[in-house]
């Protein structure tokens, strides 16, 4: 990504350092929420948060990425690669018995002390910012269901982007902001978990304000 | 309340979060609530949570996920009623 395409990460340095802090800390499972807007912010946000050494040595913390089944379907490659990957598709929208066998699945990895990356919005934000109303309460179901659950939101966009996309451009700089949080409510329910995912997308809302206002 | 109340309730329930009209038209018991009438799976919870307030029941995350269709709704809601 670097020298094939180009692609600069801003202040990776700092976020690689927060990443590896939040690591020693090992105070709880930790869920990654991110922004989304292109097809591979799953990989730019791995790029960010670890170097590939790093990563090596420290497996556990490569985030488990939870890719939409029919986005990589239709291709051999693609279907080889979420195979040999830390992937747990989800057919979004699916039958919700298997929606909750993927959450389940996703709690058992965090609380083995696995990072999990989640797009809280539900996919690609088509307004091209982060869409408050979107916040997919599973995100806040999952959250309920792993005890002192951290939560670190990562808000990740190329000076480019204007909208959702595939891919970035060639020779885009990105810029990262990070936001540490533990998510709690008095709900019950379904409101519990409506009131956890509003949370992390609110705290992603608000880097995204940060990252537009420092421009 | 008889079921085909309840049928009538979550269909009203459901029409604002439908982009299918056509779906909603011919709506019946099997009608798929996210791919036939294309509720968008975020605004599911708030389905849900009218659902609540209207019919004054609680539904529990895992009564949802046996949710698919519009009868699996008017069916659970009847069994809560009960």
């Amino acid at each position: 990504m670097r020298f094939g395409l180009r692609w600069r990460i801003h202040g990776m340095a700092t976020v690689r350092r927060e990443y590896r802090a939040l690591q020693r800390a090992n105070d709880g499972p930790l869920l990654v929420c991110a922004n989304h807007l292109t097809m591979v912010d799953s990989a730019l946000i791995a790029w960010a948060l670890g170097s590939p050494a790093w990563f090596l040595v420290h497996y556990a913390m490569l985030p488990w990425n939870v890719p939409e089944r029919r986005n990589f379907a239709g291709s051999v490659t693609s279907r080889v690669l979420v195979y040999l990957m830390k992937c747990v598709p989800v057919v979004r929208g699916g039958d919700r018995r298997n929606v909750a066998g993927v959450l389940a699945r996703l709690a058992w990895l965090l609380g083995r002390g696995e990072v999990v990356l989640v797009f809280p919005e539900g996919g690609r934000s088509r307004s091209g910012r982060v869409e408050v109303e979107s916040a997919a309460w599973g995100v806040g179901r999952l959250i309920a269901g792993v005890p002192s659950c951290r939560v670190l939101c990562v808000y990740l966009r190329g000076m480019r982007q204007r909208g959702f996309g595939y891919a970035p451009p060639r020779g885009e700089h990105f810029h990262v902001r990070l936001a540490v949080l533990r998510p709690r409510s008095e709900l019950t329910g379904m409101r519990r978990a409506q009131d956890l995912s509003q949370q992390v997308v609110r705290t992603l809302a608000r880097l995204e304000e940060q990252q537009l206002d420092d421009r | 309340m008889s079921e085909m109340e309840v049928m009538q309730t979550v269909v009203s329930i459901l029409t604002p979060y439908a982009k299918n009209g056509d779906a909603l038209s011919h709506v019946g018991p099997n009608t798929h609530i996210l791919d036939d009438l294309e509720v968008n799976s975020a605004r599911l919870v708030d389905v849900v949570l009218a659902f609540e307030d209207k019919f004054g029941i609680e539904i529990a995350d895992d009564d949802v996920d046996t949710v698919n269709t519009v009868g699996d709704a008017v069916r659970l809601i009847s069994a809560k009623l009960a």
